[in-house]
């Protein structure tokens, strides 16, 4: 029985496809989870959220040759992912985040109380954060990460870059005057 | 002013502590073996489950051509037959009814017609019964001047009676 060549072209493109895929996952799939759990703040969902990524990626795989950029491609994917979670996901308390961040915090040189306190304070940011108006937030999670230039944070948001940096520059007014509101009633 | 300025100050270095934090949250490390994990799922997932929704098998594609033949004249049938069993089911339309032309010389025209408006009965007061004479008389009175409607007379008596 002859067997078409067509088959064993296929087969040879599913393998470099599934090579390359791979390759992706071993660079970019830290990344990914720490822009998912900047977002959404718990280790296990930023770790389903990377898995989702990575699966969307195989059903478009063929089209992974057309991708210019595959970092800021792969970034926008779980960015969307995770807000659509965060999305239908109720809000977290507080005390999640201290304990989840008193977990995962590094701890070099520090008492447990002073971890702790660290934790609570970066929560509290954090609460003020999730304070701030969507548009603002965003950029300002995304302009936390050092590899992220302004231009490829416009492009995950799909914005210009000026549009980026006068989101930047009221989302820092407005944390602000967040935190001096916060302070004042304390 | 001062004041303001301070505040201001103080209030964008604790922003910027804030932007500290974000970047402490940013820079947490990836748990370990999160890439094994990913490859290991992405393996799990059957081959070209994903991508063959909506692609027709390769292999069965080359190896039952005859199978693929049968198909394609399967669905056709069921189609063809479907149609026809539409088209047979439409009952025959029926035909327009032809409404004959009326008027002209030969049908009937109201051009001539005149209308006759419907004349309406007198209408009748009943006067009261203390003067009913006095009525009578001046009716009486009336007939002999000349003829006047009933209305005209009815409603001169009651004038003189509310006159008394």
């Amino acid at each position: 029985m002859e067997i078409a060549p067509s088959v064993f072209e296929d087969e040879a493109r599913r393998h470099v496809e599934e090579e390359a895929l791979a390759a992706l996952v071993d660079q970019y799939a830290s990344t990914l989870y720490r822009v998912a759990f900047s977002i959404l703040r718990n280790a296990s969902d930023a770790e389903d959220a990377v898995q989702e990524t990575f699966l969307r990626v195989l059903r478009h795989r063929e089209t992974l040759g057309e991708i210019r950029d595959h970092r800021v491609w792969l970034i926008r994917i779980v960015w969307n992912i995770v807000l659509d979670r965060k999305r239908r996901a109720k809000t977290r308390p507080e005390t999640d985040d201290v304990t989840e961040l008193a977990r995962v915090l590094p701890a070099h040189g520090l008492s447990a109380e002073q971890r702790a306190a660290a934790a609570q304070h970066h929560a509290h940011v954090l609460a003020c954060a999730e304070q701030l108006p969507a548009k603002e937030r965003e950029v300002m999670l995304l302009s936390a990460f050092e590899e992220l230039s302004s231009v490829e944070i416009a492009s995950v948001l799909g914005i210009t870059e000026s549009s980026v940096r006068s989101r930047l520059f009221r989302a820092r007014n407005l944390m602000a005057d967040l935190l001096e509101h916060e302070r004042s009633l304390r | 002013m001062n004041m303001h300025s301070e505040k201001t100050a103080r209030g964008l270095a604790e922003a910027g502590e804030a932007e500290a934090t974000l970047r402490v949250i940013a820079g947490l490390p990836a748990p370990a073996g999160l890439e094994d994990r990913v490859k290991a799922r992405l393996e799990r997932q059957p081959a070209g489950s994903l991508a063959r929704v909506l692609e027709w098998p390769a292999r069965s594609w080359v190896r039952s051509a005859l199978a693929r033949g049968a198909a394609a004249a399967a669905i056709v049938a069921v189609v063809a037959g479907g149609s026809w069993g539409v088209y047979s089911r439409v009952q025959p339309r029926q035909a327009p009814i032809a409404i004959p032309h009326v008027g002209g010389a030969g049908g009937f025209s109201s051009a001539n017609a005149v209308r006759t408006p419907k004349t309406l009965d007198v209408p009748t007061v009943m006067l009261a019964a203390n003067h009913k004479s006095a009525a009578g008389e001046k009716q009486a009175d009336g007939k002999k001047k000349g003829p006047r409607s009933g209305k005209t007379v009815g409603l001169q008596a009651t004038a003189q009676s509310s006159g008394k």
